[in-house]
Parts: C-alpha cells; sequence; structure tokens
C-alpha cells in the first residue's frame, strides 16, 4: 500500500504543481474603482493564431481604448475539457464578473445549466446563433463562409492545376462555415478547379494534419486552406512545396511569409463594444450578434510579402465589396 | 476524383511514404517503450517525455539554428526524465501507472508552460532537411517511399534491427528479458534488477524525447501545445499489439501510420464519404485496438510487467 | 568424452565452510539465534527442521539473500563478507531453491548463460554454452536440451537445469533447498545418483528437507533447528528416523497410525468418462473414472502436471467438463458454480492455498468465515455480527490448534502448517460429504502434516467420501484405501493399499500400466 501512497502523492504533487502554474497565466489587471470585468473561457491557446487568439485578440483591443484600470480581463485557455471549462465558467460566475465569454460552441451544453444559476451575470457563447432562450446569455457567430467565399474566388482564379486543397478539422461550426463559403466561391470563380475537402477528425492533431497536407499535394493541389488550431502542420507543408496558402481566423501570415496570400481576420471587438455597452446599460443578453465583412467583424487581410497578381487582388476586392452590399449572394449546402 | 484515382502510382507512392513518415514518431516511443516493459517496468510517462523533447529540440533550433544540439537536448531531457522515472518506480517502488501519469501530466504542463512563456506564438523552424540517399532515392517506386526522408525518419527504421539484435543477441539482452520475465532469479545470478531497470527506463525514455524531436525538428517543424495529440499512449499499445518485440513494435506503427495515411488519402480524394469522415479519422486507432485484442496473446508478457522487485519480498 | 580432471574439480575449492555464531533478527522474530553449522568437502550436510525452524534464512544468509546481524562466515578459517548472491557467486558457493529461480520463455542455454560474462562479450555465446551443458551433463547424468525453453520441461528436467547452472558456475559448495519436492522416486534416485557424483568430486553439499527416509539415506551428518536454534548435529550413523522427528518437533511424533477399519458406505463421489482442456488448450483429462465410498480415501498418485490439478479443479467447479458427469451423492454437480457445490456438501483444500484458499491481506478472522460471512448468525441482512464471528473464530481457531498471535492478524504472517490448518478448518467445520483435498500438506511441517492427516482421517471415520491428490507418494500410501495413478490425463491404474510396492507406482507414474490383475480394484 506504501508504494501506491508513493504515486498517488506524486501524481496530485505533480498536478497541483501544474495548476498553480496555469493559474499565472490569467492576467488580471490591478482593481479600481468599479472596473468592467470580463473572462474568457477557450479551449485552447490564447495565442494559437487561430480561434482562441481571434477572442483574446478582441478583448485586448477593447481593453487599450479603455484603460487597464477600467477594464479587467482574465483568461482561462487550453480548457479542451468541456468540464474543466464549465468549472471555469462557474467559477468567474461567482467571483462576479460582468461578462464571462464562454468562446467555444461545445461549452453550450454547460452555458445552458450555469447561466440561470447567476441571473445577475451576462455570458456570451459562440460560435453559436442560438441563446436558448435565456436573457442572460448573448450568442454570437462569425459569418466565415463571407471571408471563404473571397478566398475561394481568389484560389479559383489562381489555381493552376484546378486543384485546391482545403484541411479541416470536424465538419461543426466556424470551420463548416469557412469550408462550405470557400468552396462556394472557387465554384463560382473556376467551374473547372475541384476542391478536395478532408476533414481529418481532430482540432489538435498537428502531425495529421502534415500529412492530410501532403495528401492534397499529392493529388495535385497547388493552393491550399484550412481551419483550426492543427493547420501549422498543414501550412509547414504548404511552405515546402510552394503551394499557396489562404489563412482565417488570425493573420497567418507569420507562419510561412512566402506562400499565405491573405487571412481573414475576425474582429470580434465589433460586436463585443455593443454587447458589453447592453451590459452596462443593464441589458444581460437575449440576442444573437453575427460578424462579417460588412459590419466589419471580419477583414482580409492581404499578404505585402506576396505579389498577388493585380488583377486577383482587383477580383478580391470586388468581392468583399459585392458581399458587403449585397450584390453577391449564395446558397449555403 | 474516383477509386481509380487512389490506385494510381503517385497517390499509392504517397500513402505508403505518409504512413512511413507517420510511423516514425511511434517507432522511437514504442521501440524505447519496449525495452522499459521487457524488463518490467511500464512507462505510461512516454506521451509527458515526448513532449519536453518536442519543446526542448524545438527550441534549441529556434535559439541556435543547430539541429544537431536540438537532437542532443532531446536526449538529455529524456535521459533525465528517464532518470525520475526509474528513481520513482525503480528505487522507491511506486505504482507504475500512476506514476507514470504523473510524469505524462508534469511533461504535459511543463512543455506548454515553456513554450508559453519563451516563445508565443507558432514560429516555424528549419529542421532536418530530407536527405535523399543517393542512387537509392531514384530508384523507382521503392525510392520516393523508403530513401527520401529525414535523417531522423531513416533512424527509426534503423532502430528496429539494432533493438531486435541487442534483445536477442547480446548478453545485456539476455539480462533484460530475464529481470522482466522473473527478476527474483535474475537476482540469484547476481544480476542487479536496479541497474538492468534503470538502464532499460532511461534508454526507453531518451527514446521517447527523440520521438519527440522527430515531430518538432524534423516533421513538422513547429510546436504547439499538446503536439504529440497522445502518440506516447498509442506507443505503450503498439508494444502490447508487438508483443514486445522490435518487429511486432514495427508491424504494428506500420499499420498504423498506413491506416491514418489512407484514410487521409481516401478523404482527400472524396472516396469516403463526408457525413462519415470523422469515423474514418478514428479508424487507424480502432483498427490498431481491434488487432491488439483479436491478436496479442499476453503469453509473451513479460510475468514482472509492473512489478516492483525487493530481495525478499 | 573423458571428463577433463580441470573442468569437473571445482576451481575455487572450499574445504571446509564454517557458520559461526549466526544471529538474525526480523521484527518481532528471532530467526537465527547463534547457530552454527559447518560443512567439509566431499560430505553431504543435511539441515533439517521445520518450516520457520530458520533453515531458510541461515542458507538466505550464506548466499547473499540475507545479511547476519551477528556471527561469522569462514571458508577454508578465513572471514568472508557475502553481501549478494553475486558475491556467493565468486566465493563457488551456489544454491537451488525450493522454487526455482529459472526464467520460463528463455532456453535452457539461455539460463545457464545468464549473468555470465559471455566469450564473445556483448554478445551471447550460446553455442559455447550449449556444448559445456553437454559435457557436464554425461558427466553427471543430467539429461537436458539446451535448446529446449524452460516451460517446456517438466519439474524434474527444471531442476536438472538448476543443478547444471551451479555446476557450469564451477561452484564448490551447493545447496540444495528441498529438492526432492517434486520429483518422482525414479528422479529421487537419479539425483542423489548425481549428488554422490559431485560429493565424489569434492564438492560439499548442504541439503534442506523434511523426509526424513531421504535424509537418511544421502546425508553424512544432520544438523536439526527447532525455533531458530541449534538443538544438535548428530552422525547419519546415529540418526533414526524417530530420533530425528523427535529433535525437529521437541516431541515424540507418532508415524506408522494404523488406519481403522470402517464400514464403507454409498458411492458418494463418481466421476463418469469426465474429459476436460488445460489453459493452454490441450486435453488435460480423458474419460476420467473414478467412485469414492464414504469413508473411504482415494489418493491420486502421480508426476505432477498430470491432470491433477485440472481434476480437482473440475470437481470443484472451477474447469469446465468437456463431456462425462460427475456425481455427488447421485446428484450430477457438472456445471455447478462453487457455491451450489457447497451447499451440497463439497469441501475443497486447493493446491494453491495462498491463491485459490485464502486471502493473504485478510485477517485470520476474515479467513475463516469467508463462506459463511453472509448467513446467519454470522450476518443479518447486510450487516456482519462480529460477536458472532468472533465467538466462532476463538472455537475454530482452538480447535484446529491454529497458532495465531490473534483473529486479527492478516493471513500472510502465519506459517504454511498454520494457514493450512485454517483452510482445513473452515472446510471441515461444515461436515462435508464429500472432501477434495489437493497437496494437502505441500510445504507444511511435520508437526502440522501429522495433524492435517489426523483430521482427514478423522472424516474418513465420519463417512466423508475424500479425494486425496498428492505428489508425494509417501502420504498417498500412508492414509489412502486405494490409490489411482494418473498419466498424461488418463488413469493409469487403480490399485489397493498394500497391493503395489514403491517401485510399481512409480512405474505406474511414468506411464506404465500396470498387469491386469492389480488393475481390479
Amino acid at each position: 500500500m506504501k508504494k501506491f501512497h508513493i504515486g498517488i502523492l506524486l501524481a496530485f504533487a505533480i498536478a497541483l504543481a501544474l495548476v498553480a502554474c496555469g493559474g499565472s497565466g490569467g492576467a488580471a489587471t490591478e482593481a479600481a474603482a468599479q472596473p468592467f470585468r470580463v473572462a474568457i473561457v477557450s479551449p485552447s491557446a490564447s495565442n494559437d493564431l487561430a480561434f482562441s487568439q481571434s477572442m483574446f485578440d478582441a478583448v485586448k483591443a477593447i481593453q487599450a481604448e479603455e484603460g487597464e484600470a477600467n477594464f479587467e480581463v482574465a483568461i482561462t485557455d487550453n480548457t479542451f475539457v468541456v468540464e474543466d471549462a464549465a468549472a471555469a465558467i462557474r467559477d468567474y460566475a461567482s467571483q462576479g464578473y460582468d461578462l464571462v465569454i464562454a468562446h467555444g460552441s461545445q461549452y453550450g451544453g454547460s452555458l445552458q445549466e450555469i447561466a440561470p444559476d447567476f441571473p445577475e451575470t451576462a455570458f456570451a457563447w459562440g460560435t453559436a446563433g442560438d441563446t436558448f432562450g435565456l436573457d442572460n446569455v448573448y450568442a454570437y457567430e462569425a459569418a466565415s463562409d463571407e471571408g471563404g467565399y473571397v478566398m475561394g474566388v481568389m484560389a479559383g482564379a489562381l489555381t493552376q492545376s484546378n486543384t485546391i486543397g482545403v484541411v479541416g478539422p470536424i465538419e461543426v461550426g466556424d470551420a463548416k462555415l469557412y469550408v462550405d463559403g470557400f468552396v462556394l466561391g472557387v465554384a463560382a470563380q473556376n467551374p473547372d478547379a475541384s476542391v478536395n475537402v478532408n476533414y481529418i477528425g481532430s482540432f489538435s492533431d498537428v502531425a495529421l494534419a502534415s500529412e492530410a497536407a501532403q495528401a492534397q499535394q499529392a493529388a495535385g493541389a497547388d493552393m491550399m486552406t484550412g481551419t483550426a488550431q492543427m493547420v501549422v502542420g498543414a501550412i509547414g507543408v504548404a511552405n515546402e512545396n510552394g503551394i499557396l496558402w489562404f489563412g482565417t481566423q488570425a493573420n497567418q501570415t507569420s507562419l510561412a511569409p512566402d506562400i499565405v496570400v491573405a487571412s481573414q481576420v475576425y474582429h470580434w471587438e465589433v460586436i463585443l463594444r455593443e454587447i458589453i455597452s447592453n451590459v452596462r446599460a443593464g441589458k444581460l443578453g437575449g440576442e444573437s450578434y453575427k460578424i462579417g465583412l460588412a459590419n466589419g467583424g471580419e477583414v482580409i487581410e492581404f499578404n505585402d510579402g506576396y505579389a498577388l497578381p493585380a488583377d486577383v487582388l482587383t477580383l478580391g476586392n470586388e468581392t468583399i465589396d459585392g458581399i458587403k452590399n449585397g450584390t453577391i449572394t449564395y446558397t449555403l449546402p | 476524383m474516383g477509386l481509380s484515382d487512389l490506385f494510381s502510382a503517385s497517390v499509392l507512392i504517397g500513402i505508403a511514404t505518409s504512413g512511413i513518415r507517420l510511423a516514425t514518431s511511434y517507432l522511437y516511443a514504442a521501440i524505447g517503450e519496449t525495452f522499459s516493459q521487457r524488463s518490467g517496468v511500464l512507462n505510461l510517462g512516454v506521451d509527458g517525455i515526448m513532449l519536453l523533447g518536442a519543446f526542448g529540440s524545438y527550441y534549441v533550433v529556434l535559439t541556435t539554428g543547430s539541429q544537431g544540439l536540438a537532437l542532443a537536448a532531446a536526449l538529455l531531457i529524456g535521459m533525465i526524465l528517464g532518470l525520475f522515472m526509474a528513481f520513482v518506480s525503480v528505487t522507491l517502488k511506486a505504482e507504475q501507472g500512476i506514476s507514470g501519469i504523473g510524469l505524462y501530466l508534469f511533461g504535459f504542463g511543463m512543455s506548454d508552460l515553456l513554450y508559453q512563456k519563451l516563445v508565443g506564438t507558432p514560429r516555424p523552424i528549419a529542421g532536418f532537411p530530407k536527405l535523399p540517399i543517393p542512387l537509392l532515392s531514384d530508384i523507382p517506386v521503392i525510392g520516393p517511399i523508403l530513401f527520401q526522408h529525414n535523417l531522423l525518419t531513416y533512424g527509426a527504421f534503423l532502430l528496429v534491427p539494432v533493438a531486435a539484435f541487442i534483445l536477442n543477441k547480446t548478453t545485456l539482452g539476455l539480462q533484460i528479458r530475464a529481470v522482466g520475465q522473473n527478476p527474483e532469479a535474475a537476482d540469484s545470478l547476481g544480476i542487479s534488477v536496479t541497474r538492468i531497470r534503470y538502464m532499460t527506463v532511461i534508454a526507453g525514455s531518451t527514446l521517447a524525447g527523440i520521438a519527440g524531436a522527430s515531430l518538432s525538428i524534423a516533421l513538422l517543424n513547429i510546436f504547439q501545445q499538446n503536439l504529440t495529440n497522445g502518440q506516447g499512449f498509442i506507443a505503450v499499445a503498439l508494444v502490447y499489439f508487438g508483443a514486445w518485440r522490435p518487429t511486432g513494435v514495427l508491424a504494428g506503427a506500420l499499420l498504423y501510420g498506413l491506416i491514418a495515411a489512407l484514410v487521409l488519402a481516401g478523404n482527400t480524394l472524396g472516396l469516403i464519404p463526408r457525413s462519415v469522415s470523422d469515423i474514418a479519422a478514428m479508424m487507424p486507432a480502432i483498427i490498431t485496438i481491434l488487432a491488439l485484442v483479436v491478436t496479442v496473446s499476453r503469453v509473451r508478457e513479460p510475468a514482472a510487467l509492473t512489478k516492483p522487485y525487493g530481495r525478499g519480498e | 568424452m573423458s571428463p577433463n580432471p580441470a573442468d569437473t574439480l571445482p576451481r575455487k575449492s572450499i574445504e571446509h565452510l564454517e557458520m559461526r555464531g549466526i544471529v538474525k533478527r526480523f521484527p518481532g522474530v528471532l530467526a537465527n539465534n547463534h547457530v552454527n553449522f559447518d560443512v567439509r568437502s566431499g560430505e553431504v550436510h543435511t539441515l533439517l527442521g521445520e518450516n520457520g525452524a530458520g533453515k531458510s534464512t541461515l542458507m538466505k544468509i550464506l548466499y547473499g539473500l540475507y545479511q547476519q546481524d551477528q556471527g561469522d562466515i569462514l571458508i577454508n578459517g578465513e572471514r568472508v563478507s557475502i553481501q549478494s548472491p553475486s558475491d556467493a557467486i565468486k566465493l563457488g558457493i551456489g544454491m537451488i531453491h525450493q522454487h526455482f529461480m529459472l526464467v520460463p520463455t528463455l532456453t535452457v542455454a539461455e539460463n545457464v548463460a545468464l549473468g555470465l560474462r559471455s566469450s564473445r562479450e556483448p554478445l551471447m555465446d550460446l553455442e559455447r554454452v550449449s556444448a559445456r551443458i553437454h559435457e557436464l551433463s554425461e558427466i553427471y547424468g543430467l539429461r537436458v536440451n539446451p535448446d529446449a525453453y524452460v516451460w517446456q520441461l517438466a519439474v524434474g528436467e527444471q531442476q536438472r537445469v538448476e543443478i547444471i547452472k551451479t555446476l557450469y558456475r564451477d561452484v564448490s559448495l551447493l545447496i540444495l533447498d528441498e529438492p526432492t519436492a517434486v520429483l518422482t522416486p525414479q528422479e529421487v534416485d537419479q539425483l542423489f545418483g548425481t549428488l554422490r557424483q559431485m560429493t565424489a568430486d569434492g564438492h560439499s553439499l548442504i541439503f534442506i528437507s523434511h523426509k526424513l527416509h531421504e535424509v537418511l539415506a544421502i546425508s553424512d551428518r544432520i544438523t536439526v533447528l527447532r525455533d531458530g536454534s541449534l538443538v544438535g548435529s548428530i552422525p547419519t550413523g546415529e540418526a533414526t528416523r524417530e530420533n530425528l522427528a523427535q529433535m525437529m518437533v521437541g516431541r515424540e511424533v507418532v508415524y506408522s497410525r494404523p488406519i481403522q477399519a470402517v464400514e464403507v458406505g454409498e458411492p458418494r463421489l463418481v466421476l463418469r468418462d469426465v474429459s476436460a482442456i488445460s489453459d493452454r488448450e490441450t486435453k488435460a483429462l480423458s474419460n476420467i473414472n473414478l467412485e469414492i465410498r464414504g469413508g473411504q480415501i482415494l489418493g491420486i498418485a502421480g508426476v505432477s502436471g498430470n491432470g491433477q490439478r485440472e481434476l480437482a479443479q473440475v470437481i470443484s467447479g472451477l474447469r469446465p467438463l468437456t463431456s462425462g458427469s460427475i456425481l455427488l451423492d447421485d446428484q450430477n454437480i457438472a456445471g455447478w458454480g462453487v457455491k451450489s457445490l457447497r451447499d451440497a456438501g463439497l469441501a475443497f483444500i486447493p493446491e494453491e492455498r495462498m491463491r485459490d484458499g485464502a486471502i493473504k491481506d485478510f485477517t485470520v478472522a476474515e479467513n475463516l468465515i469467508l463462506q459463511e460471512h453472509d448467513v446467519e448468525p454470522y450476518s443479518h441482512g447486510i450487516f456482519l455480527d462480529f460477536r458472532a464471528i468472533a465467538e466462532r473464530c476463538q472455537e475454530l481457531i482452538a480447535s484446529f490448534n491454529i497458532k495465531t498471535p490473534s483473529q486479527e492478524t492478516t493471513l500472510k504472517s502465519l506459517s504454511g502448517g498454520n494457514i493450512q490448518k485454517l483452510i482445513m478448518a473452515r472446510e471441515l467445520a461444515r461436515n462435508p460429504n464429500v472432501l477434495v483435498a489437493s497437496q494437502p500438506t505441500r510445504g507444511v511441517d511435520i508437526g502440522a502434516t501429522e495433524y492435517i492427516h489426523q483430521r482427514i482421517l478423522e472424516q474418513r471415520q465420519l463417512g466423508t467420501a475424500t479425494l486425496l491428490i498428492s505428489e508425494d507418494l509417501d502420504e498417498i500410501l500412508a492414509l489412502s484405501d486405494e490409490i489411482a495413478v494418473m498419466y498424461e490425463g488418463e488413469i493409469v491404474g487403480i490399485v489397493r493399499r498394500g497391493d503395489a510396492t514403491v517401485e510399481e507406482l512409480g512405474l505406474m507414474m511414468a506411464g506404465v500400466r500396470p498387469q491386469p490383475q492389480a488393475e481390479s480394484a
């Protein structure tokens, strides 16, 4: 029995040490008189150059506008285990945060249980379109298909091999919207091009994403895109083989400056500002928000380091404008 | 795209090459674990060691640009963690499953913490380049499949015969096998069970460190939180699958890698309906586990596996 | 080939080994209390004593597995320090443990070579090892195949491998811990031949046994230990079974208990064409037919691994039959669960008493009520009645003479004999109709053996039908009314006690069918 205890103790000691380490990541600033307090719970790292970072950057942007003394931010990231996330959400709510952002569609079920217990706290949940009919829950989502469509149009124009590869995680939510938009964009621009969509079944398996990109290359792709945090593996392969890459969720130019054509970047601050002012005014939820190209929540950032042919750049900009003013429409599957 | 595309030469070559690349990190980790288990120590911390080896070597390349130094760092990290694991499970005789999980949690958390503090966002590096072997790499079909890889992939496959040779043909291998089957008998013949187990656990952990490096500085050339995505645990399963023999482990790693590559190719070519692609993505694990259940006879399992040894206990 | 003297004579010759004033304490136990012991080149010196007398401790000290708290070990008059088995091996001391120190998944040659420097370091040199094994086999009459895996070998062969291991290491002093426990009479004769050859070559042998006739046959001197202390040391010429037993136990032991005639009743346990397969899915039992009447003891003799274990298991419900039937008091019990069998009046004393018979981390009391813990008066509903349990256990401990510090002592700190008495107490207290006793006295000391035999005979008086499975032929001969010999899963023959000599039984144990007149039992 003694041996067993040593093992248990060790495991606990290490786990505790890690919890302590993890805790230090939460960037709680000095409390001023009555700062607005926001907490974010997200499934991957807050600097993943993808989904989690997009929200983190938005909140930081608002904090920069309002000043650290008036706007407090706390982060719990890497909570890919939903139970851990639920515990963190409940914690922040009971600590009296003004707005708790559950940044992951998988957290919906937990939030539905937690939100009614804290009627004084506002929750935001995304990406999703459903507030569960609760008046202290906001839902937010990105029309990522819009950016996807623009990328698809440009890829369709640029491809020589008429074969385009997509490396996706699991066919749900934001990823599905983006990929569907992309496929429609390619089809609209270049009906001869075929798009090979490969959902690898994981948001985190970098090695598999890398091999999926290899498979795309073997199938003849000269343009690639992909979404979720494991795509760093695919971008590496694209870079190695000179395949052009279209990014989303964050500006991915730094990962492969030579081959990234453009990235769709989310600016959640557009809708966060509205949510925050609602909360300040006493309205704690009950509405759904969507970012898109039109409201400035989605921005296509071109890579200056890549010499995009002028006609394609023009085509891209025209597509963006067309979506914004409603002259370009499409039907998602 | 249709079924015929799957059977085109370039796609088939692509699948085989991909399977071999995917097998690389599993091979290092599982061969290392084979040594450990053959001497009677179950090291469940492989994935944690891989993560720290992956981060350590990645960080050395990022700061110095030297892949050689980076590999040395992975070796050193593996050794130190192996020494720790051996101390806990051999000297302190802790329950091996739990201490292994502890080591995993440590490696997982520490690699992420260091990554966040020292690196931040994903930054690609220049890892081990592809090293086509002259002449051999020009052979049609075989060349691209076998002889156009990076140094660490070659190393992983060379490791298999070396490990089999050590286990089956050397006096050290004999001692390892004896200690894993009947430590009391080995002790009665003057073999230090402790010494042998320290050796195998440290060697196994060192290989786990290289397994991590093979991901971060040879195959993917990047680091991200939880880069291994649980590969270390699959590696432990592959040791059982391979019935504690390096050749069996090789078969398991290749099977796993090839099925994964086949599913990827099938998905890419649209041969697998989108509605089942998520399930298809789990096929490597499912098939490997099924094969494990069907084929493994635990007859070959080291009889003293997970059992600490103390004289007269 | 003619043996080269340099190969046969030990290089590191131990002319005289002396252990002087050895003291070894374990928590709460004085295992060796100022013990003196010595052995000279060319002699067999037997160390005799009951379990727990301190023989094994003394020998483990000599082999470096334990360190003495006081006392010296001298070789040829020089003090030596033995910190580990490798020190002992270097000094020329070898040991054959009661549980063989072999690695089953390795070959004979690999087992022999294990731990030795090879001539082709770091590679193994198994061809050379095999050649040397062949030489040693010839010289000492130890037939083994160097390329066979140890798991394929019968127990007798495994023992030969153990002896070769020590000869290969040029030991000059060899400790043999209960080496005959697992052998047929013929194999014992072979072993003794080898041992005599070894002493003729100048080896010293320390022989540990409790089978007195073997001790008397092979030893030059006999030293008796009791409760950790030296009782005495006598030349074999002056020893008799009676005085040795008295030295060991500290009182007179009755050996030849006349078996009382009892009235034989109806058949209580009948096996008809019973077949079963082993764990390795080979045929373990084929068409076994047995009949035991009330008041009768049927002994199953045979070398271990010939189906005895499986026979006990099919009767006690631990292994399914592939065909045939088993009748207990005319009810077919084939396929019944363990609990229903117990309710039908079957008592079972398993071979692996620590694995199948009791739970070593449980207390004496918990083990005693293991089967009855869920019935009145020991429990009411879901609650145990500790008072009733304590009373019942006190009674059993007293009536079965179980030596334990308390009811709350964990089982693992009891001696083998007392554990067996505890299992007997639990099984017999329910007045069974049929008793299956498998190796009831293996590893049990003389005092407890005598007691266990007495209880089995008492059951016979009470009209119980007893199946006694034992590899100890003396035990079978002492207790059984009839003896069935098993070989490779079949009954070779059934004889009445007194109708067959030890030699005839030995031949049957080797698979030779008896003449027809002996078979009609």
